[in-house]
């Protein structure tokens, strides 16, 4: 593809002007490229989304079409940056307890009427409320929005949820705890507004295509469930003359490499990359093959409650098995898709986060696994020593992806360590309530970010957080998390909490996500650098190629 | 007169050792020269999971590093490095894991079989014989349990024992008799009503008596057949049992799994990982039918 | 026979009820829930979310609301995974498209495969008789997750001919490659079924009667042996239907036809307690009602059985 520079008059020209003529085909305004006819992007996801109601949505399927339907008070750009939404700013006080955001007069709601700060008022408090029982409610107590949790438990009215439109534009939140970080979470599809007139009209059947009536640069104009969903561009929308794509198409492929083949045969624009199969897919279709660095880590954490080995109580024991893990094998060979190894439980790409240098992290292989063989004798497992050899269980929930990774982790402690790991894959709903009740030995365990700050993956290490698997309790991590909420820079806290959790090691780090996906060629603007992968159809175009 | 009664007493002895109906059967399937090839086929299969391993250079679930990942270029099937089938994409030997996945296989298919055979036959026959309220209730409750989600008793089956091989069993058996048994109470129904079972009722031969003796080897051509065919259908169901965390474990596999894995990796060039698992699956089917005619014929009274 | 399908009705209804209660109870007690993720939900909000859906009540109480909201309004409940959608909806979605295809793969299964049978037989032990039995089984020695995949690489990636998935209606481009990996599996087994039978019916005393009186073979075949061969295969039809249903989950998860065989499998990983239910009351109904039409087909083909 070759760019054509334009004037930079020319180039001033094309931004500022206000309501033009949409060129549908013809030149994109900012880069001047060359604009194919067709402006419909079709991609494929794994499984149907669970429902495109704001308040409702808890897959991430669900919240990517919600982003095009529906738009909340700050968006994201290509780069993960806040940028303006509904709200053209916001101010805050001093304590940070006191958020003001200034909504735009010209946004309006696909069927003409305008979108108000009551409009976010209803949502907010209708996704907290109990009638409604959504399981995304919780999103608004982790926002520390005053009485949230009481609202949510029905202990008070939704009306005591501390969120006001004191007029038409002007929206005020007040939080219960300071927080810094608050805006950022006004990207997430829970906080987006909804037609209240709608919704009481229709009830559950609000976001069929027939009733639907949404704020974003899309309406949904056909839903088929479990085959296929599309949205068109929203004439209304307060930015409709930067929307470039008409169509968005959505397939649900069940099969990963099904879902490849009809990429290759043209029926889709997008589609994921079964593993293994990045480095001969980049060679075959260069430039079609996407990499980079996603807010994810996969990891396996020991049972350190009363209900686990007594083997693993012993930290010798913790750091030998994760030492002996040959991480670059994982990422290099097995999966092969540009993945991190990793040696923290935070992911590098996480904003305000530099990875510290720990200890383990900085030998070489060979380094880590005499250091393991040394530190397995001395605490007395192995053949002929105090304890006997060591064996486990590792369980994962049922997935060729999984299974692949659990069976070279095992060899590697098999032949380098003499211990046998006995593998057991179970189904998901078993394997969630196995590892929520402590029943296992060790266990696979992965964790997206909430938001773009360290702090969303080290709370899962708090002793008090219900997501604490592991059952980890340090009352020094506890009181650094705690002091972090409000300190104004707390990378100093969290890399001290790194550095705990690899002398502890609680968990053993595997690896960092990485986003593999073939995207064709002729789809510009993917926001590659956007470490949540907060996707907007109205920021991509198409180039005919 | 003396040497009359002896040749007489004679071909009285030569007499007395008759044949039997069953070693008429025998001696029928003798004669079917592809019957016979075919069994010796399952034969050799049951002896090269036996003896394969003592050729084999690794075990099947030894991964070489330097592998994973590499099978497309590195992982060919050669005789000369003994990986006679190539590697998986694990970098494990394939050989061996054809091996000890046949054998699971194997194992699940003649069990599976077997089940639906006894069971399923005895169930159906009854059902069939008696007719009436008997029919109707037992029949009744095939409909209901072929109509039960499978997925949520096998989910019971691994939380109450915990995982085991015997478990997988325990599945396959309960799913495989339901539809033998409907067969055979269809084949019960006609041959009840003919000639020499009324024959045989009205000579006062007891109902039980009745089923073993007379109706169950007319069926016999019948099962047959649908237990040949039921042996590849319990093969690929236990990739599905096992799938819910009950049957086969990594590292160790099965014949479902190998094909299940391998047709993935179908369209990225490394067509060995499919070809030869599904290879042993299709040789394992066609010795089973050519076998399974072979007794059907054998079997069947009526065919010269 | 009137007085048969009354009968059957009636001892119809007892049976579903049996059905209902056990799964109801086997659904229960397997461990996880509609509601589990990979977060744990917190306590308010789970409590919110069971109040909604009335699972704070004892169980006996729960499927008792369910099966008077079946019985008097229809009602299979609302989805728990699906949040927009209701039970009826997603049945009244599925059912038709596993119904189409599957109906499709049924004709298609039956008449090749019993015409592969018929020749096979009238040709045993030559080499027609294995070629023929040949094509069926090869169908079945491809299990259809195999075929599938290969199928949409041949017909979409490399020919061109059709799309890759989808079912846009129900369009007859839509429809081909369904049917062809899902009437193979079940071809291989009415083949074979019809084959041996055949065998024994043409062996028998009143074809070898009916040969001597110097009847001309296709009025042998047609008038006299079809019928009684029938017999295992109609029986066959039984368990092939219901392994269709759930054999259409591959169909549906590799040519994203959203039928119901998906659902039904989906419903179970995910513990949708009510779609579980409303797709097993619809597998078991459709069950009784096609044994009844093979017992009636018994008494068709042979006239000896009282029904």
């Amino acid at each position: 593809m070759t760019l054509q520079f334009k004037s930079l008059t020319a180039m001033l020209a094309a931004t500022t002007m206000l309501a033009g003529p949409v060129l549908a085909a013809g030149t994109h305004p900012e880069t001047g490229e060359a604009l194919s006819d067709n402006q419909t992007f079709t991609y494929r996801i794994l499984d149907e989304h669970s429902s495109v109601d704001p308040g409702v949505a808890e897959d991430v399927s669900g919240a990517e079409v919600i982003r095009d339907l529906f738009e909340g008070l700050m968006n994201q750009d290509e780069n993960g940056n806040l940028v303006p939404g509904v709200a053209t700013g916001f101010t805050t006080n001093d304590e940070k307890n006191v958020y003001t955001f200034t909504l735009r007069p010209e946004a309006m709601w696909s069927n003409g009427t305008p979108v108000t700060a009551g409009d976010f008022v209803y949502a907010w408090r209708r996704a907290a409320s109990p009638e409604l029982a959504s399981p995304y409610s919780w999103y608004l107590e982790l926002m520390s929005i005053e009485n949230a949790a009481a609202v949510i438990a029905g202990e008070m009215p939704t009306d005591a949820l501390g969120v006001t439109a004191i007029d038409d534009h002007t929206l005020e939140v007040r939080l219960s705890a300071s927080l810094p970080y608050f805006p950022l979470m006004t990207t997430h599809t829970t906080t987006f507004p909804v037609p209240q007139a709608v919704v009481e009209e229709f009830g559950a059947e609000w976001t069929r295509p027939d009733n639907i009536v949404s704020n974003g640069a899309y309406v949904l104009t056909e839903h088929v469930p479990q085959e296929r969903s599309v949205r068109e561009r929203n004439s209304m929308y307060w930015n409709n003359d930067a929307t470039i794509i008409e169509k968005v198409v959505t397939l649900v492929i069940n099969d990963d490499d099904t879902a490849l083949t009809r990429w290759k045969a043209g029926e889709l624009d997008r589609t994921e990359i079964p593993t293994g199969q990045y480095p001969s897919l980049s060679q075959e279709y260069s430039g079609e093959a996407l990499s980079f660095p996603r807010l994810c880590n996969y990891y396996y954490t020991f049972n350190l409650s009363e209900s686990g080995p007594e083997a693993f109580k012993d930290v010798r024991v913790r750091q030998a098995l994760s030492y002996a893990v040959d991480r670059s094998i994982i990422t290099e060979q097995v999966l092969q898709g540009g993945q991190i190894d990793a040696f923290t439980f935070t992911p590098g790409a996480t904003a305000n986060f530099t990875v510290p240098e720990v200890a383990f992290g900085v030998m070489s292989q060979d380094e880590r696994n005499a250091a393991a063989v040394a530190l397995l004798a001395e605490a007395g497992y192995g053949e002929g020593l105090e304890h006997g050899p060591l064996t486990f269980e590792l369980v994962f929930n049922t997935s060729e992806a999984h299974a692949q990774i659990a069976t070279v982790v095992a060899q590697m402690w098999k032949q380098t360590l003499g211990i046998d790991v006995v593998q057991a894959n179970m189904e998901w709903q078993i394997f969630l309530e196995e590892r929520g009740n402590q029943n296992f030995e060790m266990a696979r365990g992965a964790w997206c970010g909430d938001y773009n700050e360290a702090s969303t993956f080290l709370d899962l290490l708090n002793s008090a957080s219900g997501y604490n698997d592991g059952q980890y309790n340090n009352p020094e991590v506890d009181a650094l998390l705690a002091e972090a909420k409000t300190m104004a820079d707390p990378s100093a806290n969290y890399t001290r909490i790194e550095e705990i959790l690899a002398d502890e090691m609680p968990v053993i780090p595997v690896y960092h996500y990485a986003g593999n996906m073939m995207l064709n060629a002729g789809i510009q603007n993917w926001p590659i650098n956007n470490v949540e992968q907060n996707w907007y159809s109205r920021n991509l175009y198409r180039v005919d190629n | 007169m003396i040497t009359d009664q002896l040749l007489a007493k004679n071909f009285a002895e030569a007499e007395v050792a008759g044949r039997s109906l069953w070693m008429d059967a025998r001696l029928r399937f003798m004669r079917n020269k592809a019957a016979l090839f075919f069994l010796v086929v399952l034969v050799l299969i049951v002896l090269f999971t036996l003896l394969g391993p003592l050729i084999a250079v690794t075990d099947h679930e030894t991964i070489d590093f330097s592998m994973i990942g590499q099978a497309e270029e590195k992982g060919q099937p050669s005789i000369a490095n003994g990986h006679y089938f190539g590697y998986d994409d694990q970098g494990r030997d394939l050989y061996s894991r054809v091996i000890q996945g046949t054998w699971i296989s194997i194992l699940v298919g003649v069990i599976g079989a077997t089940v639906a055979v006894v069971i399923g036959t005895l169930y159906g026959a009854i059902a069939g014989y008696f007719g009436g309220r008997v029919d109707s209730i037992m029949m009744r409750l095939v409909d209901i349990l072929m109509a039960i989600p499978f997925m949520f008793v096998l989910i019971l089956l691994l939380v109450a024992f915990e995982r085991s091989i015997t478990m997988l069993f325990v599945g396959i058996g309960m799913l495989s008799w339901l539809g033998m048994a409907r067969i055979v109470r269809g084949q019960t129904i006609s041959i009840k009503n003919k000639e020499f079972i009324e024959a045989a009722a009205a000579s006062g031969v007891g109902s039980f008596t009745i089923i073993i003796r007379h109706i169950v080897p007319n069926l016999l051509g019948v099962v047959t057949v649908y237990a040949t065919l039921l042996v590849p259908e319990m093969i690929l169901t236990e990739s599905f049992i096992s799938f819910v965390g009950l049957g086969v474990q990594a590292p160790d596999t099965s014949l479902g799994q190998l094909i299940n894995v391998g047709a993935g990796t179908l369209q990225y060039g490394t067509k060995w990982q499919l070809l030869f698992p599904l290879g042993f699956f299709v040789v394992l089917i066609f010795s089973l039918f050519f076998v399974g005619d072979g007794l059907r014929d054998a079997l069947d009274p009526k065919d010269r | 026979m009137i007085m048969f399908i009354i009968r059957r009705l009636a001892v119809a209804i007892p049976t579903l009820l049996v059905l209902s209660v056990v799964t109801f109870f086997l659904m229960h007690a397997a461990p996880g829930g509609p509601f589990n993720s990979e977060r744990p939900l917190p306590a308010s909000v789970m409590a919110n979310i069971n109040a909604k859906y009335g699972l704070d009540q004892p169980l006996y109480h729960q499927l008792y609301t369910y099966l008077v909201g079946v019985v008097t309004e229809f009602d299979f409940g609302p989805s728990y995974k699906f949040k927009d959608r209701s039970v009826n909806d997603i049945i009244a979605q599925g059912f038709p498209v596993t119904l189409t295809y599957g109906f499709w793969s049924f004709i298609v299964a039956t008449v090749v495969g019993g015409s592969l049978g018929v020749i096979a037989a009238l040709k045993h032990n030559t080499f027609i008789d294995y070629f023929a039995v040949g094509i069926s089984i090869g169908g079945q020695v491809l299990p259809n997750f195999v075929m599938a995949p290969l199928l949409v690489w041949l017909f979409t990636l490399t020919l061109h001919w059709l799309p890759g998935g989808g079912w846009n209606g129900g369009k007859i481009e839509y429809l081909i490659m369904p049917i062809i990996a899902l009437s193979t599996s079940y071809m291989a087994s009415i083949s074979r079924l019809m084959r041996s039978s055949m065998l024994e019916v043409l062996n028998s005393n009143f074809i070898r009667t009916a040969r001597a009186k110097g009847l001309p073979s296709h009025k042998i075949i047609f008038s006299h042996a079809l019928k009684p061969a029938l017999l295992p295969v109609v029986s066959y039809l039984g368990p092939a239907f219901v392994g269709m249903i759930t054999g259409s989950v591959v169909i549906d998860t590799f040519f994203s036809t959203g039928g119901i065989g998906q659902a039904f499998v989906n419903s179970a990983f995910s513990r949708d307690y009510s779609v579980m239910m409303g797709i097993t009351i619809l597998v078991g109904t459709l069950t009784i009602t096609f044994n009844m039409v093979v017992d009636i087909l018994y008494a068709w083909i042979d006239p000896k059985v009282r029904l």
